[in-house]
Order: structure tokens, then sequence, then C-alpha cells
């Protein structure tokens, strides 16, 4: 079974996403801040990191930065939500090696369609 | 002869009588107005959505600037969290004022800094810069730093004006836990005032025993050490009780400077940072409200009491006295600078208003109340003294502070609430209790002691104060000027 | 226990027989002494209570919130293969069973549907729409509009406003211009999203100031609304109002409106100078060559910002009728007018970075500083 990392502070938002992921059959770890996520990317592996770019203590582009540097966990897709819709802060992500990007509001269906394209072409 | 005496303790006793009376009543003042402008910033201020400021290309461009002595052991940490501010239109501006250390060295490596072919236009006057440095690295793209020959905070402050290319500057000490949303709560305020903003300010609350990591805040406590406890009290009374009134009164004269966003383009048309004086922060924002006055312009000085800036208080009696001592020199120097203001009409609430209050209270309450001990002890010497009398006069001042710092707290408690735990209001409590016993007798001690050491020439009007303040003492620059 | 008797006893008589035998001003000196012990005593037994009374509504909005958040996750992870209806039939009854005249539960179901509404898009937005109707939530939110504290009317509009209760509108219009300027704003931002008609009629009667903050907040909406259909901002150019100009021209400048070329280029000469700033960055940025003449024409009557941005705009047009003057600048005594002007050379299509280095050749030393500043790309203004 897959396992996916969702780091989100909207409290909302992570408990919808975590339900959505579950019955779509992954198994799913949660981080309710930068600064959880960053402790459970560093000890644990996933399949597929979905982290929001604002949050609270460490944000998602230094997840994001972390990982990309990391010469075993760089092949882990990683997916930023943001609201932020500003060119600079996309450009940035994906420079920093984004495997895409999430803009609220969207739509969970499509989300959960992009997760499993992401996951079936880490598997090959 | 004896009857003399007598009659002057009558007299002595009504005059502190009426003083004291004089002085509560400001204060009761100052609370009320205080209450009225923060019940307003909190009611509206809970309709505020940040995200659009922090979205839109319309909000006004930032320049972060943060002055770096001697900063070797923690300068990469704190760039670091300068960086992740919570903003859109920014750039961190360090200036390397001058260190002895491997501040620059530690920069240039760990940031993979170039020279730039940067043309500096030097608007304020201020040491030479030998280089502007920006980052190889994208990631780093919002951070440039100065290189420039040792002149001081003030002076450091003035390069990074010169350097910048942005439309407000946020002056802070560098090594202060600025809170994430820091930028988008000063800014606000540009954007929404009917007449033009030259200044924000935030509040400064104390770090000490609150556990910080990665340069963030994580959690708060109430320090565990008396001093910088009083100095909670102390803050919360300042900070939220006095300034917010002057907010309300449009008479603030204090931007800390540990955290000021200001209108950079008036920055300049006053001439940026006095460096003769060691109180610049307040120093400038007299000056370019006094500028305003003089152009015939509305304007507004605008304080912001959400927590913003985090800095670690002295715990060292030592340093705190240094530092309340260079607060005293800092007030006479602008009071002194500025004196034509003084109840004059031309300048609004600034000339009849800011100024005598400060003049009154912020230089010549400690020294009253220093000679106001001093006769007392004269008198009970010659035994001419009611005990009963003098107790209950000292009594009604001793419960009307514990009563003030009491509604501080109760200031705090209805908005910000940052001391959650059970035991945290006890000793706020206690600390109001034993405040006015052992900590203020300290404070108009040091506050003496500047005055003399201003006025014996130990620093004269002009530039010794410079290098006392960094050229020969170089642990003063630990230190920060947070009032 | 001698001692604190002695104590009490002090302090009893000194507020009842010898109060009267004092002079004036020690006993004033008593009743404030007074006063303020008693005030202290009562702020502390009220942050107790304070407290106290927190800790329990903590508790109770809590178990509520777990509750609700379960109930609203559920529904949102419905599958896309089911009917609205269905949907709807399925989670109704569970929601109708909540005790809504509670006010705690009230808000935290108020608001969680709304955060889903905001953040998700597709059935989802639907169905939540239609269950905000069926509990009766949108009459709610209608009196609260109509409520007369400004607080609770800034609520409901919210709430009209996410949820899109569009036959909100007529109500909402009448605050597009109150007095109060959070009240206005919200209203504002609703109008736009809520009319069907006509989003932009507030436009046309806003009398008061719609502050900077305000044109952020209405320009992100504006500008974010996929469904919106955008008017020609140069109708309301000549609007009295200058705040509404300045949105108008903001807005302009965004959708890149052509059609409104003439309308800017006769704002050159508007009375407000941060008005005819934004037209000359405005004729810079969509490269008005037309208005180019006029431009430099108000340029000697203009302060130095606007003058900086004038010369940002004629670089931008680079239509090389103002060549000689750019190069006439570069002399000026004012170092960001220089700078400025190095700037516009840059842009010079025919090689403008070549035109610099030819120029630093036999130009002064600060000007040949400048045009290294200006030709280092790494240098971001």
């Amino acid at each position: 079974m897959s396992k996916i990392l969702i780091a989100e502070d909207e409290v909302l938002m992570l408990k919808a996403l975590e339900f959505k992921l579950k019955k779509d059959g992954y198994q799913v770890d949660v981080a309710s801040d930068g600064r959880q996520a960053m402790e459970k990317v560093k000890s644990n592996t996933y399949d597929l990191i979905l982290t929001d770019i604002m949050m609270p203590f460490v944000g998602g582009m230094e997840i994001l930065s972390y990982i990309k540097n990391d010469p075993i966990k760089k092949s882990t897709p990683v997916l930023l939500i943001s609201a932020v819709g500003l060119e600079n802060v996309v450009l940035e992500g994906f420079h920093l090696g984004a495997d895409d990007f999430i803009y609220k509001p969207f739509n969970l269906n499509e989300l959960s369609v992009r997760i499993k394209r992401y996951i079936k072409q880490n598997v090959f | 002869m004896r009857e003399f005496v007598t009659t002057f303790e009558t007299l002595f006793n009504n005059a502190i009588f009426y003083y004291a009376l004089f002085v509560m009543g400001s204060y009761v003042i100052l609370t009320l107005l205080s209450a009225i402008e923060m019940n307003g910033y909190m009611k509206k201020n809970s309709y505020v959505n940040y995200r659009e400021i922090l979205v839109s290309p319309l909000a006004p461009s930032v320049s972060i600037l943060a002055p770096a002595y001697n900063e070797e052991a923690t300068i990469i940490e704190n760039i670091r969290s300068l960086l992740s501010l919570h903003y859109g239109n920014y750039e961190v501006i360090i200036i390397n004022d001058g260190s002895k250390d491997n501040t620059f060295q530690r920069m240039f490596d760990y940031y993979q800094l170039e020279k730039v072919d940067f043309a500096v236009d030097y608007q304020i006057k201020c040491n030479e810069i030998r280089g502007v440095y920006k980052s190889k690295l994208p990631s780093f793209s919002k951070l440039t730093v100065v290189d420039k020959v040792n002149g001081g905070k003030s002076d450091a402050l003035n390069a990074g004006i010169n350097v910048s290319a942005k439309d407000l500057i946020l002056c802070i000490d560098v090594d202060c836990i600025v809170q994430e949303d820091a930028i988008l709560k000063l800014a606000k305020p540009y954007l929404e005032e009917k007449y033009q903003v030259i200044a924000t300010g935030g509040v400064v609350r104390i770090a000490n025993s609150c556990v910080v990591e990665d340069g963030k805040l994580v959690e708060v406590n109430m320090p565990k050490n008396l001093w910088p406890r009083f100095q909670v009290l102390e803050y919360i009374r300042a900070f939220l009780m006095g300034r917010m009134a002057w907010s309300r009164l449009n008479g603030l004269l204090i931007i800390s400077g540990a955290m000021g966003l200001f209108d950079k383009n008036t920055v300049i048309k006053v001439g940026g940072y006095d460096h003769t004086t060691v109180g610049e922060d307040m120093e400038l924002v007299v000056r370019m409200r006094r500028y305003m006055y003089e152009q015939d312009r509305r304007f507004k000085v605008v304080y912001i009491p959400d927590p913003l800036c985090w800095t670690e208080a002295p715990t060292d009696l030592q340093i705190l006295g240094r530092q309340r001592n260079r607060w005293t020199r800092g007030t006479i120097e602008t009071l002194w600078m500025h004196k034509d203001l003084f109840f004059n009409p031309r300048y609004g609430v600034l000339g009849m208003l800011s100024y005598p209050y400060w003049f009154f209270f912020e230089w010549l309450a400690p020294i009253i109340e220093f000679l106001g001990i001093s006769v007392f002890i004269m008198l009970a010497l010659m035994g001419n003294i009611n005990w009963e009398f003098s107790a209950i006069l000292i009594g009604m001042v001793y419960f009307f502070s514990i009563a003030l710092s009491t509604v501080a707290v109760l200031f705090e408690e209805m908005s910000y609430q940052q001391y959650t735990k059970g035991g945290d209001l006890v000793k706020l409590l206690l600390a109001a209790f034993l405040e006015p016993l052992f900590y203020h007798p300290l404070t108009v001690y040091w506050a003496i002691r500047g005055n003399i050491d201003k006025f014996t020439g130990k620093n004269n009007w002009g530039a010794m104060t410079r290098k006392g303040f960094k050229g020969n003492n170089a642990s003063a620059t630990t230190e920060q000027t947070i009032t | 226990m001698n001692f604190f008797e002695t104590i009490i006893n002090y302090i009893k008589e000194t507020y009842t027989d010898r109060l009267v035998y004092f002079p004036s001003n020690i006993r004033v000196s008593l009743l404030i002494i007074l006063f303020c012990a008693i005030a202290v005593l009562e702020l502390y037994i009220y942050i107790a209570f304070r407290r106290l009374h927190q800790a329990s509504q903590n508790r109770e909005l809590k178990n509520w919130k777990e509750h609700i958040d379960n109930m609203l996750a559920n529904l949102i992870i419905f599958d896309e293969s089911e009917e609205t209806d269905d949907i709807v039939a399925h989670f109704y009854p569970k929601m109708k069973k909540l005790p809504l005249r509670n006010s705690v539960v009230n808000k935290v179901l108020i608001s969680e549907m709304l955060t889903y509404h905001r953040n998700f898009t597709g059935q989802i937005q639907e169905v939540l729409s239609i269950l905000y109707r069926k509990l009766g939530l949108d009459k709610k939110s209608k009196r609260k509009i109509n409520n007369k504290n400004w607080e609770i009317k800034i609520e409901g509009i919210r709430e009209a406003n996410e949820m899109r209760i569009t036959e909100m509108a007529d109500e909402i219009i009448k605050y597009t211009d109150d007095e109060n300027a959070l009240l206005r704003m919200e209203a504002q931002a609703a109008y736009i999203k809520l009319s069907e008609k006509d989003p932009f009629h507030f436009l046309d009667r806003a009398q008061e100031r719609i502050l900077d903050w305000h044109q952020v907040v209405l320009f992100e909406i504006i500008t974010k609304n996929k469904q919106l259909t955008i008017p020609p901002f140069s109708k309301w150019l000549r609007s009295p109002n200058d705040t509404v100009v300045m949105l108008c021209l903001k807005l302009v400048d965004h959708f890149m409106q052509f059609d409104a070329a003439d309308e800017v280029e006769r704002l050159l000469k508007h009375h407000n100078p941060r008005i005819v700033k934004k037209s000359v960055e405005i004729i810079g940025k969509l490269e008005l060559s037309d208005a180019e003449k006029n431009m430099f024409e108000v340029y000697f009557d203009q302060p130095e910002d606007i003058k900086l941005e004038i010369l940002n705009s004629i670089g931008k047009i680079s239509s090389g009728n103002y060549n000689d003057f750019l190069a006439s600048r570069i002399y000026s005594p004012d170092i960001k007018v220089k700078r400025e002007a190095f700037y516009a050379i840059k842009r010079d299509p025919n090689n403008g970075e070549d035109k610099l280095r030819e120029i630093y050749k036999q130009t002064t030393l600060e000007n040949q500083a400048i045009i290294n500043h200006v030709l280092d790309n790494r240098i971001k203004s």
C-alpha cells in the first residue's frame, strides 16, 4: 500500500484530505504544521508528499527543498498546495523541484486522480 | 528653625500628594484612551483577512534592513528566518557594519554571495560602503548583503536605506524573533489610512524562557528569572497601555529600534538616522513628525499592538542598568535636540502634548522621585517626620501602581492572552506586588546615573556617545534599544 | 496572631473613627488606597472567572467541533458518481438532528461549511449550497444582514457571499456606500460576486473613498473570479471619486484594456499625482506610443517620482523618438533620474546595451558606475 504524507495547517482541510486519501486506499500520515511535517519527512519514507506552502514554523518550500536535496528521497513526488497565485512563488517552487501545484480552491476528485498518476509513475 | 522645618514638611507632603495625583490622573487618562483604542483595534482586526495583501501585486514593497555587528554565531539562522516571512514583495538587506569577527565570511560562504556592480546613491550620509553582494543561488534572490566600514547602528541603517529599492523600510534588530506575519500587519496601515502614514511600530515582547526553534517562537513561557519577569510586566504596561493611548492621540513618539516600518522617502527627506545620539529610534520619529508639521502635511504614526517581535531581555543587572542608562541618555539627547518643540503650538500634538509628556514623565519624573526620597531621608534624619502620613502617601502610590499593573494584565488577558499556563497569572500578580519595591527603585537609580553620565560630560552632546556605544564597547551591541 | 490583629484594628480605625481627623490630602490618599485595593481584588476575581468560563466554553466547542468535523469530512469525500440529490438526502437528516439553536453549534457548522465551500470546487460546492438553504441557514444570514450592529451585518454578508446566495445582492447594495469603511468594503466585495445583472453598479454611486486596502481586496476578487464579465473600466475614469478612478486604472492595467488609451492619456493632466503616476505607468506598460508625446510634455512639471515613472515608460515604449531626451537626462544632477534614463536606454530594442557601453567610453566616472549598475542583471529593482 502506498504511503502518503499530508502537511496542512488548516485542520479542516487536513481532515478532508486525510479521509479522502484513506478512502482511495492509501496509507495516510498527517502533520498539522511544518515542524511536524519536517520531522516525519526526515524519519520516514513516503511515496508522495502533499504539502501546503504556508504553514507555521516551517514552510512547504523548505520541506520541498529538503526532499529534493536528499539523494535518496529526491525521487519522492511533492505536490504543493497553495492559495498564493504569485508567479514568483510558483516559479520558486518549480525551481526547487516541485512536481505539481494545486491551487485552492480545487476539485478533490481531480486531486485524487493526479495523485494516482504520480504514484503509478513512481512505481515503474 | 523647628517651626520652619514643620511647615516645610507639610509643604513637602502636599507637594508629593499633588504631584502624585497629577501623575496618577495622567495614567488614568492614558489607560482609558488605550482601552478605547485597543477595543477598536481588536474589533476591527477580527474582520480582517490578511491573505489579500499577501498575494496582491498592489501591496507596498518592503526592504528589511538589519544591521549586523559581530553576530557570527547566529547570523546564518537569523537571515534564514528573515527570508521565510510571509509577504509577497520584499527584500532582506543585511548590513555588515565592519564586524571584527567572521560574520561576513559566514554569510559569504553559506549564501554563496558574489559582489555586484552596485552604484550606491548616497542620499543619506553614511560611512563608505565597501561592496554590495547578492547570492548566486536563486532561492536566496531576496537577499542583499552590504559590507561597510564600521559606523554604528544608525550609520548602518542609513547605508541600508541608500541601497534599498523598495517603498517601505522595516528596520529591525537582526537577532530578534520576528513573527511570520509581521510585515503584513505593519504594512496594512499604509493602505488604509486617509492620511499619509509615515511609520508603523510593533510591540516588542520578551522571549526569555520561551521555546525557540529554527528562529521561530514555538512556545510562550513566563520568564523563570525574576528580572525579566518584571520587564514582562513593564513591557505589557508600556506597549499595550502607554503606546496604544499615544497612538489614539496620534502623538506616538517612539517606535522601537527593534522593529519599525517607515516610509522610505520621508526618512530620506529628513536625512535618515542621526548617529550622534544613542536614542536614534526615538529621535528619528520626532524628526519625521516635525518635518511633516513643517510641510503642513497631515500624517499618522500608527502602532500595531499584536505581538510581532520577541527579544531576549537582559537578566544581568549590570547589562540591564547599562541599557536603561542609555535609554535615559537617548531621551535627554532627543529632548535637547528638539527643545524648541516644548509647548510650541505650531507642532500640534507633538509640541503641546507628546514632547511635554516625555519631558515631565520620562525625563523629569525619576529626578523628582529621587529628590523626593532624598528630602524624605533628610527630614527623617532630623527626626521631623510624621511617619504615619508618609506611610499613607507612599501606600497610595504603591497601591495605585499595583492597580495599574493589574489593569495591564487584564488588557493582555482580554487581547492576546500569551501567557496561558495557570501559574503565569499568579506569577504576574506577584511581580506586580514586588515591582514597586525592588525593580522600580533600580530603574530610578539607573535613570539618575544616566543623567549624571550625560551632564558630567562623560559623553558630550556629540560624537563621543557613538564611540561609547559601538566603537569602544563591543558588548553594548548585544543589547538592543527597545523602548 | 496578635500582630495581625493589631494591623487589622489599625486599618479599621483608620477608615472609620479616625478618617475625619486626617488632613484632607491624607484622607484622599486613604480613599485612593481603598479604591485601588478593591479594584485589584475585583480584577483578579474577574480574570479568574473569565478563564474558567473560557475553559468550559472551549471544552464544549471542542466536542462539537470534533463531531461536526467528522460529519462534514465524510460528506466531502462522497463519491462523484452519486447524484447530488442522493448525497443531500443522505446527509440532510443527520445535520437536521444537530441542535442548531445552540449558538456554538450554529457557529461551528456555518464556519466549516463556508471553509469547505471556499476551498473545494465541483459538486461539493453545490451540495453544500443546497444543504445550507435546506437547513434554513440562508434565512439566518439575511436576518444578520439587516441587524443593526455592523459586525453582525458583516458576518451575514460574508455568509451570503461565500454561499453565493444571489438574491441577497439587493439587500447588500445599500451598504456599498456606507460610512463604515469595513462594512462598505464587505458589501462591495459581496456585491461583485452576487449581482447577476450589473456587478459593478456600485462604482456608479460610490461617494465614499475606496481605501487602498479595499482596492487590494476588490482587485483580488475581480481578477481571480473567472465567471465575472469584465466591463471596460474606462467607463469610470471620469468619476469624481479619485479612489474609483485609481481602482479602475489598476484594472485597466491588469486586463490590458487598450480601448481606455484616450482616457488614460487625458488623466496625465489630473490634479491627483497618484493618478498621474499610475496613468504614466499604464502608458508604458501598454506601450501606448500615441500618448508618448503628451507624457513628455508634462515631464518637466512633475515631482521626482513621476519623472522617474515617465522615463521608465519612455523606455518601455522605446519608439526611439525621445532618444535625445534620454541622452540629455544622463547629465541630470539627480542620480535617480540618471539611473532611470540609463535603464530606459538599455531597453532600446536596437542594442540598448551596446549603446550603454558606447556611452561608457566617454562619460563621467559617476555615470560609468551607474552604467555598470544598470548592466548588472543580478541587481533587480
